[in-house]
């Protein structure tokens, strides 16, 4: 068994999207179990009380990277074909910004606020109707943006090449990382519970 | 022991096995661009079914549809590729290829003059371990005869009618023209110069140079 199993042409283009529909209904459940429909849930992470969605993707972060450094090492999965987002420095770190300050203020996230319309929630269907609007005034600026959209490419980024340490050592190190994240929330939610 | 295991709570069970695996995968050593095994009977499939060909017309799809999650790969030489190449083609002789550093998570669509060299360059790239390898099905000769001058259906159905008002439309954005029905197979007119370079505006941007942006993200 080889994988990515796209990459291997074990099914095209037409399935492909069948296996994305799978995986996204998996991935809302999921939020949505989480508690990530709601922007209560979600925002409280700003008030420090509930870092519930920091533990939630730092683990997910930690559990896919394990579960890909292992098949990785059997030989099951061929990490050189695993697409990379490449690093582009300036756009990507406004870009951050912006949408750090958009969940600030609505209290959802792109992917948040689909699972929180699909719970019936009217504030995630306002966001929702909002993505294709801000894509369209993203396209038709595009011209004027350009330069900025390119500015600071650096291609593909990855923590061992910037680095140059080991692989491995570079998974313990984020384990190490998350560990002490999920002990430093705990103690940081204790301290800012409401009275 | 036993007592001490279990005054701990799940999450703090979960906590240990990731570290456990971490501490493990200090030692680990990704694959990657490494050890190559060629499976002959993988190989041997994939050549029965098929499923490395692109269709020209599936081929002109996608030009003019703008993707731009493959990389056109022409292995002529740098005469031909001046004369004419398909729009987004990068050029790169076969004796190039292994070194050329090509992305091994990309769709790499290898054309020639007939599907000679091209199918070389293929089992090339397979041994080197590239996966995602593809052949546009007949070269350059095929583009030529079903993308640029095709052979529209003579008295055609309604159906044939459609088709070639599609191949039309194809051919025309491409610089071609579209030839017509059966009569012409005793004298076929020599098939005029391949169409001047200037292609139409948007379809001549380089596979990789304006890489459309895949959505990822929470």
């Amino acid at each position: 068994m080889n994988t990515p199993f796209y990459k291997y042409g074990a099914f095209g283009d037409e399935t492909s999207l069948v296996v994305a529909f799978v995986i996204g209904i998996g991935f809302g459940f999921f939020l949505e179990r989480a508690g990530f429909g709601s922007a209560r849930k979600l925002v409280s992470q700003f008030y420090l009380n509930d870092l519930a969605v920091f533990k939630v993707m730092f683990t997910a972060i930690v559990t896919a990277m394990l579960g890909a450094t292992y098949l990785a090492w059997m030989g099951v999965l061929d990490l050189s074909l695993v697409y990379l987002t490449p690093t582009v420095l300036w756009p990507q770190l406004v870009g951050g910004l912006v949408l750090g300050i958009g969940f600030v203020i609505g209290g959802y996230c792109p992917g948040t606020s689909v699972a929180s319309v699909a719970t019936g929630r009217l504030d995630g269907l306002a966001f929702v109707l909002g993505l294709p609007v801000g894509t369209l005034l993203f396209a038709e600026a595009f011209p004027w943006i350009r330069g900025f959209y390119e500015n600071g490419s650096v291609g593909v980024q990855t923590l061992p090449g910037v680095f140059d340490l080991p692989y491995g050592l570079v998974v313990f190190a984020v384990v190490l990382m998350a560990l002490g994240g999920f002990a430093g929330a705990s103690w940081i939610e204790k301290k800012f519970q409401p009275r | 022991m036993r007592h001490w295991m279990s005054s701990l709570t799940l999450n703090q069970k979960l906590a240990a096995l990731a570290f456990v695996l971490g501490v493990v995968a200090v030692f680990a050593k990704p694959t990657g661009g490494g050890a190559v095994t060629i499976d002959p009977n993988d190989l041997a499939r994939i050549v029965e079914t098929e499923v490395d060909h692109v269709d020209p017309l599936d081929l002109a799809d996608w030009i003019m549809a703008g993707r731009a999650d493959y990389r056109l790969v022409d292995l002529r030489d740098e005469k031909a590729f001046g004369e004419y190449h398909i729009p987004g083609a990068q050029r790169l002789l076969i004796t190039d290829l292994p070194d050329a550093g090509l992305p091994r998570n990309e769709k790499i669509v290898l054309y020639s003059d007939g599907g000679i060299h091209s199918a070389q360059a293929w089992f090339l790239l397979k041994a080197k371990g590239y996966t995602g390898v593809y052949m546009l099905l007949g070269g350059l000769d095929a583009w030529r005869d079903e993308v640029l001058f095709p052979t529209l259906a003579k008295n055609p159905t309604p159906y044939q009618q459609q088709r070639n008002e599609k191949l039309t439309a194809i051919a025309r954005h491409f610089g071609g023209q579209p030839r017509s029905g059966a009569a012409d197979t005793e004298a076929a007119p020599q098939i005029a110069a391949m169409p001047k370079l200037e292609l139409p505006a948007g379809v001549a941007a380089p596979a990789g140079a304006a890489k459309k942006k895949k959505k990822e993200g929470c």
